[in-house]
């Protein structure tokens, strides 16, 4: 595997440059399609008192208007907790949530339709802001805390204290493929159901719950997303649950592509937070106290909100190692629409408060915040437990900066930017080092789990099902490289199948960066099991000839599409004449697998466990150059030096390191959402809400992975990829501030927040400019 | 008026195609050529990822003949495209690029180039991307960063970080714009020119949208007469959002992207006139040496899709207070020249402007070009644009200045034009009534900053607060002292 790890490309790269790859609003079916189309609140708070729809049930073309009386099954689609109706009842709770469902022979006609619809509302003042939510006491859920050591015992003790509050913003996914299903009825009950989701599983529960059939009736299937972020891992089971209901009351295929603006309203994001802090540190900066509150915006209803939230209360620590701690988490209910997994998934919020805060203690103190970073690390023998109580075992991240501090010739770069910002008024540079440490595993135990499908056919090609989904992120790539690994075959006799609910169950979400973990444990499961008989068959064709010294199944080796004795190569046979044989004397050339992670486990109540398989680590170095007059920032160079273990598909995982930080980078400076007081967004369509374009990136970007690493007990010793690099962005984030500070020669902290939009940074350069006159 | 025709042609796969309004009933003069490539079975690849001319997934190559008749690819936004401005042209989508030898199939060196380098990730934007850079391959050898990166502005994606297709570009771009297509390119020059010789105006009737493509500028006025109501297209990148966005079904319209006669530049001694339906793309080369000010605001204007669509008639048409180059246009004291079926006028760009998006265009005329005078040596113009993001984004706040200086260093005129402060492009005329006769120095400027802070009440909207856009505008005022002392 390893020789050919890196000449190994996207099992889908020449059919997506070729225009080949099927979407599912790429799909033909037979005639007789209709289109579906969702009809939402156009208020976030407001009562239903009537509404009408027998114009648009009449005009030509219409096949089918529902309303939550049509609901053959329950009225709900909440994914954890069942607070979220499918279709709104009495009452409606944000701007963009669905009401009604069109079906119509083309687009058009559906669009019609919805104009004849008539809906009187009673409407309420909602509410659209956290600080409006807190003070309303309007709280989610119960809060999640975690503590260790006697937080405000230490702060009283502590030398200096800083407090400050920080705002991070929502994102907006803005995968390129907005919510699409496609479900086509079968005989009697049955749905075929073609949705871009990251959780087939839970589609499947969902549409079979909304249409009150058992969930054997129902096949979800998923090719490939044209991208999903987390906003596809429960979001995607609304459009489903939408066009099931369509199409199993019209008889008829209906599809349901949302239209991008329509998806930015509808949808959910990234939950932005407020958090205030305390911090408390020596003269050195080392940190002694550290108290924190987080609030995240929840939105209308719970999704996976307690979730983000636990993992954002789990990484307030990011890379430091803090003695006295207390963290306190609260989701908050807002008449916004419900905010969901983002990349990150909380940690990055959790994050972005201690690495300002870090920043701030560095400015206080006078120092370069590298010098606090460094120090406040978790340690390798001692000072290295997470306020969770797990162990941060294999710590890398001394080495990483090691490594990265001088690849990136920091402290001479450093001495560079003091003397152009010495002589520059109108342009000042900054730069920033930060690192992440981010756990790896689903905070929720008993997602730890995945299934898989191994076929081999009798022509020796072979078949992969497995629970995990393609969303762009080389999942299929690297499982297909793991089954050749396994079976000693080259790649192209290996096909990983469309994600299929009745090929491998009960699977859990991919996200949470688990996918290649969990499924590639799968496969290898699957393909051990297969192995049994095929050595079984080679042992008993290489001993047919009785040597002295027979083979022994335990030294066969699958190898270079031959399988053979390594004792003694000549007793030889093709994989692919084995297979044959095999099938011959009656083996099963087909197994499951399946994998749950080992020893995971947290309370809740204590805030107490081993939530975390492992840890990854990655730290990056950023350089940039604002424009004090207009608060344009460029980006001059980035430097990423990322563990991924031993890695399956170095440029795969590069593709995901680049790409995480740049999406990072987005949410950090120019992707701000803005919502009005009626709770109406203003940025729903990229012409208003930017994420980053191809000059956004690093003028000068350098990726690179940790050598030599390999990880312990995982799949070829490789770590997980998907979510930890977006968090290196923050290296950009703290570059901008120090920037923002030099204005003022550091002496001044600058009011600061996430994304650091031009108007942010220039509103900021403002007060300090009228601060230090 | 020229003999009229009821059928649009084009080039798709090799061959003409003829498309007939009156008997297709799934097809309107609006649809987009997005929709239509789509609605056919081997044409998925080209994908709708906003449906505004924001991203690019939709991006296909236009081949079409210049004003010289020479053939040019050109990469656009098929969301933004009404299928009659495709009329008489060669469209190329992400399938014609790849050829097959037997049973083999062989990638374009532009897609070969995206697989090695791991150019795609999710997929979804990769056809739009592949289609750029084929623009690209075709346009230029060893393009620098920078032309890689102007190519790529119009096209998202949000999985890869865009590093690995900036590779891809730079390394498919290295055959003198050498491939299949080229082999074919005289024959297809040929059946484009032979086919522009028997154009003829055409006129669309639908039951519920007429739609005329004159290609002249004779039969363009006779029509505007008698359909004084018709909207005016030539790019549609802004209009073509009412279609594709509000499903709005405009009833009239006449589109002028095919008359050559307003794609021209002429230079007298004293300016440079400027021909309406000339895009954006192609004034920027022009004027990259005469006008540096209009070049570089061009620069960052939408993307090269919008810029090979957009004409400088649409974009003074419109009348936007966030028009790019109206900033500049009135700096330097442009004239707008109209004409009607009898008879022509010129006005002053800035009494041309009459309100947000008002125009003194009456309801007979035309814009026929727009004249810009040369800048005097004596005189500095600069531009300047404030946006969230570089680039593919709308003016937060634009300005233009325009300033020339006695030998003693003393102001002895100045323009300052800002866009995105009032409904309308604005003059600071209290600001620069305050810089006449003074100084040009840095406590002039500071003084100036605090009339320019207030002369204006900007809105706050999705962009940014009004707040921003003061601040923004006051700091432009000493960016370009700055740039000037």
């Amino acid at each position: 595997m390893n020789t050919e790890k890196n000449i190994v490309y996207h099992d889908s790269a020449i059919k997506h440059v070729s225009g080949r790859s099927i979407y599912i609003n790429d799909m033909d079916t037979s005639s007789g399609m209709l289109y579906g189309k969702v009809v939402y609140s156009p208020h976030a708070y407001a009562h239903i008192l009537s509404f009408n729809l027998e114009k648009a049930r009449q005009l030509k073309g219409v096949h089918a208007i529902l309303s939550y009386r049509d609901i053959p099954g329950i009225n709900q689609m909440g994914p954890v907790f069942h607070d979220e109706p499918c279709l709104a009842e009495d009452t409606v709770n944000f701007i963009g949530q669905a009401i009604f469902l069109i079906a119509a022979e083309t687009k058009e006609i559906a669009a019609k339709a919805e104009k004849l619809i008539e809906i009187d509302y009673d409407v309420h003042t909602p509410v659209t802001t956290l600080e409006e939510a807190i003070a309303r006491n309007q709280l989610l859920s119960t809060p999640r805390i975690i503590h260790r050591g006697n937080a405000d015992a230490a702060m009283l003790q502590a030398k200096h204290v800083l407090k400050g509050s920080l705002k991070t913003g929502a994102q907006e996914h803005w995968y390129l493929e907005t919510q699409t299903s496609l479900c086509i009825p079968d005989e009697m009950n049955e749905l075929m159901v073609y949705s871009s989701t990251q959780n087939p599983n839970e589609t499947q529960a969902i549409v079979a719950e909304v249409l009150g059939i058992p969930r054997n009736e129902v096949i979800v299937e998923i090719r490939r997303m044209g991208g999903a972020f987390g906003g596809k891992e429960t979001q995607g089971n609304h459009t489903a649950a939408w066009a099931a209901l369509l199409a199993k009351h019209c008889k008829r295929p209906v599809k349901i592509h949302l239209f991008r603006d329509d998806d930015q309203i509808m949808t959910g994001k990234r939950h932005r937070f407020i958090s205030d802090y305390e911090i408390g540190f020596d003269e050195d900066g080392l940190i002694t106290a550290y108290k924190v509150s987080l609030n995240a915006d929840a939105g209308a209803t719970a999704d996976l909100s307690m979730a983000i939230l636990e993992r954002a209360v789990l990484h307030a620590d990011n890379s430091y190692f803090i003695p006295n701690i207390s963290v306190i988490g609260k989701a908050w209910i807002t008449n916004l629409p419900s905010n969901t997994a983002f990349r990150g998934f909380g940690g990055p919020q959790g994050i972005a408060v201690i690495e300002n805060a870090i920043d701030k203690i560095a400015r206080f103190l006078s120092k370069d915040a590298v010098e606090i970073r460094h120090r406040n690390f978790y340690g390798i023998t001692d000072r290295n437990t997470t306020h969770y109580e797990e162990e941060v075992e294999n710590n890398r991240l001394f080495t990483i900066y090691d490594q990265i501090i001088v690849s990136s010739d920091y402290f001479e770069r450093r001495n560079k930017i003091n003397e152009f910002n010495s002589c520059n008024e109108f342009y000042k540079k900054g730069m920033a080092i930060t690192p992440v440490k981010f756990g790896i595993s689903f905070t929720t135990a008993f997602l730890n789990q995945a299934g898989a499908l191994v076929n081999i056919y009798q022509d020796g090609t072979v078949l992969v099902n497995h629970g995990g989904t393609e969303m762009g992120q080389g999942l299929h790539t690297k499982m297909q490289q793991i089954a050749a690994s396994e079976l000693g075959i080259s790649p192209e006799y290996i096909k990983v199948n469309a994600t299929n609910t009745s090929k491998v169950p009960n699977a859990s979400a991919t996200a949470a960066s688990s996918g290649s973990d969990l499924n590639g444990m799968a496969v290898k499961n699957a393909i051990d099991t297969i192995k049994l008989g095929l050595l079984e068959i080679a042992v008993l064709e290489f001993n047919n000839k009785n040597y002295p010294n027979p083979s022994l199944t335990k030294d066969i080796v699958f190898h270079d599409n031959f399988v053979f004795d390594k004792h003694h190569p000549d007793r030889i046979i093709a994989f692919k004449e084995l297979i044959l044989k095999a099938y011959f004397q009656q083996k099963s050339l087909s197994s499951t697998g399946y994998y749950k992670t080992p020893n995971i486990f947290f309370d809740r109540e204590s805030g107490k466990g081993h939530p975390f398989h492992y840890y990854a680590f990655g730290m990056a170095v950023s350089e940039v150059k604002l424009d004090i007059l207009t608060g344009h920032h460029e980006i001059l160079r980035a430097d990423i030096l990322h563990d991924t273990g031993k890695s399956i598909n170095e440029a795969i995982d590069i593709g995901q390191i680049e790409g995480g930080f740049v999406q990072g980078i987005g949410w950090c400076t120019t992707e701000e959402i803005k919502w009005d007081t009626n709770g109406k967004l203003l940025n729903h369509s990229p012409d208003t809400y930017k994420i980053p374009a191809v000059r956004d990136i690093p003028a000068d970007f350098r990726t690179a992975l940790l050598k030599d690493a390999p990880n312990y007990n995982t799949i070829g010793q490789s770590k997980a990829v998907g979510e930890p690099p977006l968090m290196l962005s923050f290296s950009v984030w703290m570059a901008i501030k120090d920037a923002i500070s030099a204005v003022a020669n550091h002496k001044i902290e600058p009011e600061f927040s996430l994304p650091a939009t031009n108007e942010v940074i220039l509103k900021s350069i403002e007060k300090i400019k009228l601060l230090g006159c | 008026m020229t003999t009229v025709s009821d059928k649009i042609c084009f080039i798709l796969d090799n061959e003409w195609v003829e498309l007939d309004f009156m008997h297709t009933a799934s097809l309107r003069p609006v649809t987009t050529l997005l929709n239509f490539l789509r609605s056919l079975p081997n044409h998925k690849g080209v994908k709708e990822g906003c449906a505004e001319g924001d991203c690019g997934a939709c991006t296909v190559v236009v081949a079409e003949l210049n004003t010289n008749n020479q053939l040019e690819y050109k990469a656009i936004d098929s969301c933004l495209v009404f299928l009659p401005m495709i009329h008489g042209k060669q469209i190329i989508c992400v399938e014609n690029l790849e050829q097959h030898i037997g049973k083999e199939i062989q990638l374009h060196p532009v897609q070969q180039m995206m697989v090695e380098n791991n150019g795609s990730q999710c997929g979804y934007c990769t056809p739009g991307i592949v289609m750029s850079i084929f623009a690209l391959f075709k346009n230029h050898q060893l393009p620098e960063k920078e032309v890689i990166e102007d190519a790529l502005t119009g096209n998202l994606c949000r999985c890869t970080g865009y590093k690995p297709i900036i590779d891809a570009a730079a390394k498919a771009c290295i055959h003198n714009g050498k491939d299949h297509f080229s082999e074919k390119q005289d024959i297809i020059t040929k059946q484009l020119i032979d086919f522009k010789k028997e154009n003829k105006t055409i006129i669309l009737k639908h039951t519920e949208q007429l739609y005329m493509l004159p290609q002249n500028l004779k039969d363009a006025l006779a029509l505007r007469k008698q359909y004084p109501k018709a909207v005016i297209i030539s790019g549609a990148t802004d209009t073509a959002l009412r279609q594709t966005k509000k499903g709005e079904i405009i009833d009239q319209i006449i589109d002028l992207s095919q008359i050559d006669e307003l794609k021209r530049f002429e230079n007298t001694d004293k300016s440079m006139l400027v021909g309406s339906s000339l895009t954006l793309e192609k004034i920027k080369t022009e004027v990259q040496k005469s006008f540096p000010a209009l070049s570089n605001i061009l620069k960052i204007f939408g993307s090269l899709q919008i810029r090979n669509l957009a004409t400088i008639g649409g974009n003074i048409g419109s009348a936007s207070p966030i028009g790019d180059t109206l900033p500049f246009l009135f700096a330097c004291k442009a004239l707008v020249k109209l004409q009607n079926a009898d008879t022509h006028r010129t006005i002053p760009i800035e009494d041309f402007i009459c309100g947000y998006r008002k125009t003194m265009l009456a309801a007979d005329e035309l814009i026929v070009a727009v004249e810009i005078p040369f800048i005097p040596k004596d005189a500095i113009l600069k531009s300047y644009k404030v946006s969230k993001r570089k680039d593919l984004d709308i003016s937060t706040v634009s300005a233009c200045f325009s300033l020339k200086l006695n030998n003693d260093h003393i102001v002895n005129d100045i323009i300052i034009v800002y866009g995105g402060m009032a409904a309308q492009i604005v003059r600071a005329k209290q600001t620069e009534a305050f810089l006449y006769r003074k100084n040009w120095e840095r406590n002039t400027i500071e003084a100036a900053m605090k009339i320019l802070y207030n002369e204006f009440t900007p809105i706050s909207d999705a962009r940014s607060d009004a707040e921003f856009r003061k601040l923004a505008c006051r700091n432009l005022l000493m960016k370009f002292w700055n740039e000037t002392d």
